[in-house]
């Protein structure tokens, strides 16, 4: 059983993240309705002279077209930016360890799985990636793809908050990227990368020292900007640690405290969309109930994941304890981060099972911005299904749902488990799982199942780590990280761009604001979780949890 | 021409954030970590008789020794430096069998520097770095092979 003190942390948790959230989304709602705030006369000259390099009309207000087009073909350059610096490295200033450039399916793999924001690692950051592979392929990517996610989910509310006025579209994409750095994730991540160095996480571009041992041994203290990058990774739900231990490595993780500012830190822009979906909608009501499924979803997961005695194991790192280690766990799947402080290989069954439920679902609260995103799809399937119940049209936030916007979000929901499950049966077909020495028991089909959800969840967590980097695998991984990230986007602005022009009526047929309405939606995208996945589940995880019981006995 | 501005605007863009989040950002975090706090920003390492032995974070292998306290060779990151109590009670034992320094000793050093998974309660922990420098430190006067080691880190040094 788990003790009192244990979920008194988790709701000491819940509560400062959930409180720092409500406040910052009243910030972020004037970062995007450009309100007045204390940061404009800083920032705004800086802006300035960024829109004057940039060369483009800031004030022109973008459809969903052009939006999507906008940010994919952004999404492109920064991949291909960092493509050239990963594969180039060796050659390029900031390698005091002279570590040479990556292979091109390495690179093709790392610069799709950081551009996504998934942070899936083939290789291992501590002895592959130079200083400025760390900073400008690495950190680079995890900030323009968490702000990626924060202006989808940003011009997808503006289209569900319909026209208020003639000119008003889904926004501009170009201030709505640079005004998410300046505004929001690079104050945070300052802030952060400050505290965490203060509490021990190395901030250095001094080079790795060779030290002499207490037993006259040699070791390598791999010192690097590993808090800049752990603040974004965490700020931004990426997950891609400095580390190929990741968050389980002293200097990425040093101490509690960091392990909870950590798990804070990945928990508080997710929790602060609905919020802010809320605000923008002027019915703070509709945020709520985002809010309420996205953490009722969670506290499910984390009830599955918390039913195995949660004390230290082998696999665990001792400053951490077991209970932490689980939380953070089901944590970094449910906000679909993807950096891990323990060995998956570690964890028990239930606890690989709640973390995969986190990753099917992708709204549990699910990453920056495309977890709202999920949500607000879950909605749509939801307010049809209930219709359909009630025999009445159905609506949201007094639009009328028609077919055509259900066979939208339905392709939207039907992408995720067609780029996980095709690729998984092909591994096996073609030979690849056999090729990195994995076989088809429940063990080794848990860990590709978990490798291929987490790419296309873009969550990032895996088992297979530098196993991973086979052709086959950095290729399959980098296709489905893509498609899992811009097929949803594709559809779902699309559908804000649908639900920018519906006609709104103030009578109301179906009513979303209330506390009935989540209990619905959760109950709606656990059945469609189920039934979609349970089959694929039934063979991983519960099997390896019954063989354990069998053995047990 | 439209498709032109929209190539020209995502990739200047992409170029000044590469400029502003890859560099910038981790420069001046950096600068502030070194002028601040220049330990915490450089690993925490531990200094024994004027040499650098490690980092305080990074447990360190030694060998099964029986007057060293041992690191756990099953974490998730394979450098855990920090150990249980429970397993540094144990150690202790064999340390005080091989050295003869007093278990009160021991289990004062432990104590002394016992912390907890959950701040509070949890996984009672030692860091076994800290305790091996602490004794090294202390008895290099008066046991051999703590003299031995202590005398081997700085060969330039008194």
């Amino acid at each position: 059983m788990i003790g009192a003190g244990y979920l008194l942390i988790t709701a000491l948790v819940w509560t400062i993240i959930i409180g720092l959230a409500w406040g910052l989304s009243k910030y972020l709602k004037k970062v995007y309705e450009n309100e007045k705030t204390f940061l404009d006369k800083i920032l705004d000259p800086v802006e300035n002279i960024i829109y004057r390099i940039l060369g483009i009309d800031r004030n022109k207000d973008m459809g969903w077209k052009e939006y999507f087009l906008s940010l994919f073909t952004f999404t492109v350059f920064t991949a291909a930016i960092s493509f050239v610096i990963l594969t180039y490295q060796g050659m390029l200033p900031l390698n005091p360890m002279k570590f040479p450039g990556m292979s091109w399916s390495l690179a093709f793999n790392t610069v799709t799985s950081f551009s996504s924001n998934t942070n899936l690692q083939h290789y291992g950051g501590g002895s592959t990636l130079s200083y400025l592979g760390q900073m400008v392929g690495i950190q680079f990517l995890q900030f323009t793809s968490a702000a990626s996610g924060v202006v989808v989910a940003v011009a997808i509310f503006r289209g569900f908050a319909g026209r208020r006025d003639d000119s008003r579209n889904l926004g501009n994409f170009y201030t709505d990227m640079v005004r998410t750095m300046t505004r929001v994730l690079l104050p945070l991540t300052l802030i952060l990368a400050v505290l965490l160095i203060v509490l021990g996480v190395p901030q250095s571009l001094g080079g790795y020292s060779l030290v002499k041992t207490l037993s006259g041994s040699f070791e390598l203290i791999k010192v690097g900007p590993i808090s800049s990058l752990v603040s974004i990774m965490q700020l931004g739900t990426n997950g891609g640690g400095y580390f190929g231990a990741n968050s389980a490595y002293p200097f990425a993780n040093p101490s509690p405290l960091t392990n909870y500012i950590e798990l804070g830190g990945m928990m508080l822009l997710p929790t602060a969309m609905p919020f802010l979906f809320g605000r923008m909608l002027r019915m703070k009501k509709e945020g709520r109930t985002l809010l309420i499924a996205s953490y009722g979803l969670y506290a499910i997961d984390l009830a599955i994941a918390l039913i195995p005695v949660t004390t230290l194991g082998a696999g665990m790192e001792t400053r951490l304890g077991g209970f932490s280690t689980a939380l953070y766990t089901v944590t970094t799947t449910a906000f679909t981060t993807g950096s891990v402080n323990t060995s998956l290989a570690a964890m028990h069954p239930l606890v690989i099972m709640a973390a995969l439920m986190g990753m099917m679902i992708q709204a549990t609260p699910g990453g920056i911005g495309v977890g709202a995103m999920y949500m607000l799809m879950y909605v749509l399937i939801t307010v049809f299904i209930v219709g359909l119940m009630a025999g009445r049209t159905p609506e949201y936030l007094g639009a009328k749902i028609t077919a055509n916007d259900v066979k939208l979000a339905v392709i939207a929901f039907l992408a995720h488990p067609v780029v996980i499950l095709v690729p998984t049966a092909l591994a096996y077909a073609l030979g690849a799982v056999h090729a990195i020495g994995l076989g088809t028991g429940p063990v080794g089909f848990t860990q590709i199942l978990y490798e291929y959800t987490s790419a296309a969840a873009n969550n990032g967590s895996d088992f297979l780590g530098t196993t991973g980097n086979t052709v086959f695998f950095n290729v399959s991984t980098g296709i489905v990280m893509w498609a899992g990230r811009f097929i949803p986007i594709f559809i779902m602005l699309a559908m804000a761009g649908r639900m920018l022009d519906k006609k709104r009526s103030t009578e109301v047929a179906l009513r979303t604001d209330n506390l009935i309405f989540p209990a619905i939606l959760i109950i709606s995208i656990l059945i469609l979780a189920v039934l979609t996945f349970f089959p694929f589940l039934a063979v991983g995880p519960i099997l390896m949890h019954l063989e354990g019981i069998k053995n047990a006995l | 021409m439209k498709g032109g501005k929209l190539i020209s605007g995502t990739l200047r863009l992409a170029l000044v954030l590469a400029l502003i989040c890859g560099v910038i950002y981790p420069v001046v975090v950096t600068g502030i970590g070194q002028a601040l706090f220049p330990f915490q920003a450089n690993g925490e390492m531990a200094q024994l008789n004027n040499a650098t032995v490690g980092s305080y974070l990074i447990g360190q292998s030694t060998n099964n020794s029986h007057y060293l306290f041992n690191v756990r060779n099953d974490s998730a990151s394979g450098v855990d430096p920090d150990i249980t109590v429970t397993s540094a009670m144990a150690q202790a034992q064999v340390i005080h069998n091989s050295t003869n320094i007093s278990l009160a000793y021991l289990d004062g050093l432990i104590h002394n520097n016992t912390r907890y998974s959950m701040f509070f309660f949890g996984t009672a922990y030692v860091d076994s770095l800290s305790l091996n420098i602490l004794i090294i430190d202390h008895f290099h006067n008066s046991i051999a092979v703590y003299g031995k080691i202590y005398n081997g880190l700085n060969t330039t040094g008194s």
